[in-house]
């Protein structure tokens, strides 16, 4: 009976079994890396916009308050969109013929909303409130970046759980005072440990238990 | 344990079949059904749930369109909900409501608590009346000859005939509507009746009978009532008038200290929830209704039984013994001579002004010749040439012996309006669609007499118009707008701020109301008495579709009828000797025929029916109720008679088919000391703790760290009247799918909140009890052991979560929870739902997908609502300003929720009492929520 097997036989199997092995620790690395990507977490990417509208130009430049148009912000889960109305409190003076504008300007004229696209977002079941937060002393920056710097905006963080749970676990070093939170370039005092601990106080902060119940955030 | 009663929830178990037990031990009934039948059906059954349960989360996150206001609305925050109090309609009748609105879009109908007879409390219908407004089938532009049609096209129409009839005065002008009480609509009739002299507006209400005006009836206030004799009135059941009387129950029930406690006597011709809750309940055969009525008040009748007799004397008694304090009551479908004694009675005792009123009809009250029998008549003798039907639906709602489909056929011209697409409305000539009550202006008063002015919570959706506005056109050349002919009605209300205010509270003081005058008693033809070969037939409201024209409501159809717990068909219910007797049970066809008139439907051994009475429910049958309510159970409107719509005499047999009813009363059963499920105490034996395992706290498991707050509920059982409030606002509140009736008769409901009923003793003349079941919340939860992914856990404050983007689904929860609250999601109940019923979704709620265990929250998005309000103001929850909405909507204020660490509140109090008990106890659950146990005469083992 000759032999079924060759000489290299062995060799082969070895080699693809191996080759099999790398293969799959790669696939799953890359998924895994995927999902942890920028890609997936859909960070740094600017959408089309009906407007190219620049928070750098209207924060920085014009010195606008994050409140004049996300006017809710402190008193609703929703930090609130910018009705057509609030855009023209400005720009029925400014710009009035500018091109990028139209579409701002025929809104109104038509009673057609503007159809932006969100830029920031959690999933469905996650219930995030902007209230909260802010009464909190936590500031925009924290989760949106330096907003104030994009002339075009993106999504600066992604967010993914374990970004919300590092704070909810050790929300001390991101507390600020409640005049601070708009203020994109504030820097920590020195004795910020004393800080820390008075806001903590002041705030009632829950423990990183109760912040990191499931009910928190899920429901 | 010892000394509990037995308990059953139905003959099958009273009777201890060796198949129940087997049920019982199964966690899905139908699953141990299939398994019995097809191993290989439920293994296919299961893979596919296994195999694409899990996918369920895997989904990307979309990057989505914002879409903000042009201008926005002054007042309005995005994110945050908006009350508005208004009214939605049952019987013709004002239900005070709150409407919640998020985005614009109604969400949510509460009781209105500043409204001093309703005072927040809910029944199903008003909880119900939202998912009306979204009803896909909703009909949505008019309608000529069955082709769309524009309003523009009627309007001119219109002016002709209004021509014509200013000429004629009217004559040939009927106009049908349904029972209303709207100070607006009455004052439009009568300036109509005064326009148009010739024309008649003739009244139908198929639940006050078709002919004549209905018998002088006392308004119940049952708030000054401490005992209360009902014959065949179900005062606890659903009507107008249900959240008013089981507020006044709750407030005399619950305590210990049994002085301020009403007492009930109830006799009835086919059980009902009040008849459940009556300390002294008879089941009497409604040709028997009058002679016992008779009995009250002259004493002992050799006719009647020993068990009559018992009550016939125990119940005038007790009537005597509290003048002044005592009620005799009669039910809406008694006869005139029986209405009439009960008027004399409490005249006699004093009664009249303190715990019952006569005061005059507050709805339409047609004029001679105003009938639905007059229009019958004229309409064959050719006296109509053109009708109006408004709001009603004659074709499906008219006795059997009134062929009115034919009749109707008979007038020239036939407009009909309404909300739906209907019978009528396929045999008119035009079908004109209607506002719902929350797109429209009106007002209606509640039947306390208060009105409330109906404001819109939402635009018109469709191309639809208002009531008011349709009856002003008759008349008046100049359209007049809904909101400006109701203002009319209200010069009291001319001010800017007097109508602000009256719209802001919810009700005002109704027009003038005058003490009636009783009117003459009419001649009603006797009920009849049937032969030997016979059984009396008595006809019924359904307890959740009523008289039909909640057909195409899922909420109301899925609903378990609080004693058959039968969902989305309605049953005949036979009594327990009679079943036996024909060898038929539950499921088996009967066949009832009566003077010429015959139906088919299941039966339903009813424990407590009287012998040979068998009881029809009306509702169903509807050949065009919409997409879910045409083509279930059968006609009960074919069994009526024009002079006699309640009672028939007739044979009843069966047919040898089968059908499956989907019924929820032997599914989720608990396994454990069926005894203990459902206690009662005494005065004299307060204690409803029964043995040390109860309240032993041994465990394997750690206990939890005690924080300041440690939610917990309790139901008070002496209170709670099974009336379904909470069960809907649950519904309503957390987005709970309705699944469809096979789904349902595969165990497969989705409800959080169960209402349990439990028999016990005779069959003939059992008790009955109502026990609802939510969560538990058990601080040593088995589902938290069971869940292999950490999908339930426990939160600091107690609550037992359930993580919904982390459950696999591999359903373990279910099968150790010994309570059985879990619902799974089989399938997507959800996403193929038809536009727009998702726009009344509670956006902070998660709407659950295929493959997900859900159960109740005990309302976690209401307790976040409140802390973190309570956080912003670094402050700590107050007592009261969290409510679940199962205990927002009770009517009878049986449930309590709020925070056990407080010593201090109404629910930690509550705890503290000895009627206190937990439900399963010696399993060492330690559920949050407990139970108070009823008070009786007699304690368990006494």
């Amino acid at each position: 009976m000759p032999q079924i097997f060759s000489r290299t036989a062995d060799t082969w199997f070895r080699a693809l079994a191996l080759g099999a092995l790398v293969l799959a620790v790669a696939l799953f690395g890359g998924a895994f890396a995927f999902a942890r990507s920028q890609y997936w977490d859909v960070v740094a990417r600017t959408p089309d916009q009906p407007v190219p509208f620049s928070h750098k130009h209207h924060v920085t430049d014009d010195g606008i308050d994050c409140r004049y148009c996300h006017s809710t912000v402190e008193t609703s889960a929703n930090a609130g969109f910018p009705a057509t109305h609030v855009c023209m409190t400005c720009h029925s003076q400014l710009w009035t013929n500018a091109e990028v504008l139209a579409p701002v300007r025929q809104s109104l004229a038509e009673n057609r909303p503007i159809d932006w696209h969100r830029v920031a977002r959690v999933p469905d079941y996650v219930y995030f409130r902007h209230d909260i937060h802010i009464a909190k002393g936590i500031a925009c920056v924290e989760c949106h970046g330096r907003i104030d710097k994009m002339p075009l905006t993106y999504r600066a963080k992604a967010f993914e759980m374990k970004f919300c749970l590092d704070c909810h676990r050790d929300p001390a070093p991101r507390l600020r005072p409640r005049d601070q939170v708009y203020n994109f370039d504030w820097k920590p005092p020195p004795d910020h440990a004393a800080l820390e601990r008075r806001l903590m106080a002041a705030y009632h902060i829950k423990s990183p238990v109760e912040l990191t119940s499931c009910g928190t955030c899920h429901r | 344990m010892s000394g509990g009663k037995t308990f059953w929830r139905s003959i099958a178990e009273y009777q201890r079949s060796d198949a129940f037990g087997e049920m019982l031990k199964a966690e899905f009934p139908s699953l141990f059904e299939l398994w019995t039948v097809d191993r290989r059906e439920v293994l296919r059954v299961m893979g596919a749930s296994l195999a694409l349960a899990g996918m369920a989360g895997c989904k990307p996150v979309r990057s989505d369109d914002v879409v903000p206001f042009v201008n926005r609305p002054e007042g309005l925050l995005e994110g945050r909900t908006e009350h508005y109090a208004t009214a939605v309609p049952f019987d013709g009748f004002a239900q005070p409501v709150v409407a919640t609105t998020s985005g614009g879009r109604p969400i949510k109908l509460d009781g209105n608590p500043e409204h001093p007879a309703f005072r927040g409390g809910s029944t199903p219908f008003m909880q119900a009346a939202i998912l009306d407004l979204y009803d896909p089938d909703r009909s949505q532009a008019p309608l000529a000859g069955g082709r769309p049609a524009s309003w523009g096209d009627f309007d001119g129409q219109m002016a002709k005939w209004r021509a014509a009839w200013a000429q004629s005065r009217g004559a040939g002008l009927r106009i049908l509507i349904g029972p209303t009480s709207s100070p607006t609509l009455l004052r439009q009739i009568a300036e109509l009746k005064a326009a148009l002299p010739q024309a008649r507006v003739h009244l139908f209400d198929p639940l006050s009978g078709y002919a004549g005006e209905p018998p002088t009836r006392l308004r119940p206030n049952l708030a000054n009532a401490e005992v209360v004799v009902s014959l065949d009135d179900d005062l606890l059941g659903p009507g107008a008038m249900q959240a008013i009387n089981a507020r006044a129950w709750g407030e005399r029930h619950g305590d210990l200290d049994v002085s301020n406690r009403m007492r009930l006597y109830v006799a009835e011709t086919t059980p009902t929830q009040t008849g459940a809750k009556a300390d002294r309940r008879i089941g009497v055969p409604p040709s028997r209704l009058a002679m016992l009525a008779k009995a009250i008040v002259a004493g002992g009748e050799v006719t009647l039984t020993e068990a009559e007799i018992a009550w016939a004397k125990e119940a005038p008694a007790a009537l005597e013994a509290a003048r002044g304090r005592s009620l005799l009551t009669v039910g809406r479908f008694a006869p005139p001579e029986v209405q009439a004694l009960a008027l004399q009675v409490n005249q006699a005792l004093g009664n009249v002004g303190k715990t019952c009123d006569l005061a005059a009809p507050l709805t339409y009250v047609p004029g001679a010749g105003e009938s639905f029998l007059d229009l019958v008549r004229d309409i064959e003798a050719r006296r109509v040439s053109a009708l109006f039907v408004l709001g009603v639906n004659p074709v499906y709602q008219s006795p059997g012996d009134v062929p009115f489909a034919r009749i109707y056929a008979k007038v020239p011209l036939r407009v009909h309006a309404g909300l739906h697409v209907d019978e009528t409305a396929a045999l008119s000539n035009w079908h004109m669609p209607l506002n719902h009550a929350l797109e429209d202006w009106s007002d209606a008063c509640s039947p306390d007499g208060l009105a409330t002015i109906i404001q819109p919570v939402v635009r018109p959706m469709y191309d639809t118009r208002s009531l008011h506005e349709l009856v002003a056109a008759l008349t008046a050349d100049e359209a007049a707008s809904a909101q400006q002919v109701v203002r009319q009605t209200w010069p009291q209300l001319a001010a800017g701020a007097a109508w602000a205010g009256a719209l802001k509270t919810g009700f005002v003081a109704a027009p003038q109301q005058t003490a009636a005058t009783p009117a003459p008693v009419q001649v009603a033809p006797p009920i009849p008495q049937p032969r030997d070969d016979q059984v009396e037939i008595v006809i019924r409201p359904d307890p959740t579709i009523h008289d039909g024209s909640f057909a195409n409501n899922g909420w109301l159809q899925e609903l378990p009828k609080p004693l058959f717990k039968t969902t989305w068909e309605n049953v005949v219910a036979i009594s327990p000797r009679l079943a036996s007797q024909m060898q038929v049970d539950s499921g088996d066809m009967l066949r009832l025929e009566s003077d010429g008139r015959a139906v088919e439907g299941p039966a339903w051994v009813l424990p407590g029916q009287p012998e040979r009475v068998v009881t029809l429910y009306l509702g169903y049958g509807r050949t065009r109720g919409g997409s879910i309510g045409t083509g279930t159970g059968y006609d009960a409107y074919r069994m009526r008679g024009i002079a006699q719509p309640w009672n028939a005499v007739g044979t009843v047999k069966p047919t040898g088919a089968k059908t499956k009813l989907a019924t929820t009363q032997e599914q989720h059963l608990m396994d454990g000391e069926v005894e203990g499920l459902i206690r009662t105490v005494s005065p004299e034996h307060p204690s409803a703790r029964r043995g040390a395992e109860e309240t032993d706290e041994t465990s394997f498991y750690p206990k939890w760290p005690e924080g300041k707050t440690a939610w917990g509920m309790v139901i008070d059982l002496d209170r709670c009247i099974g009336c379904n409030a909470c069960v809907v606002a649950c519904q309503a509140e957390n987005n709970v799918p309705v699944v469809g009736k096979k789904q349902v008769y595969e165990g497969r409901e989705m409800a959080w909140l169960r209402v349990d009923r439990y028999y016990a003793g005779d069959p003939d003349e059992p008790e009955t009890h109502f026990e609802p079941v939510p969560c538990m919340h058990c601080e040593q939860a088995p589902c938290e052991m069971g869940c292999p992914v950490h999908a339930t856990v426990h939160s600091p404050e107690g609550l037992n979560l359930m993580v919904y983007n982390r459950c696999i689904g591999t359903r373990t929860c279910s099968s150790y929870c010994p309570y059985k609250v879990r619902r799974f999601n089989w399938f997507d109940y959800t996403s193929d739902q038809p536009s727009p019923i998702e726009a009344q979704r509670n956006p902070d709620v998660t709407v659950r997908g295929r493959g997900v265990m859900e159960k109740c929250t005990y309302c976690i998005q209401r307790i976040e609502a409140a802390e973190v309000q309570a956080d912003i103001e670094n402050r700590d929850v107050r007592e009261g300003e969290v409510t679940t909405a199962c205990q927002q909507a009770c009517p009878a204020q049986a449930i309590r929720f709020g925070n056990l660490a407080d010593a201090e509140s109404a629910v930690a109090k509550q705890r503290r009492s000895p009627r206190n008990y937990a439900l399963l106890g010696e399993q060492g659950t330690r559920p949050r929520t407990t139970y108070l146990a009823k008070i009786g005469e007699k304690a368990d083992g006494e």
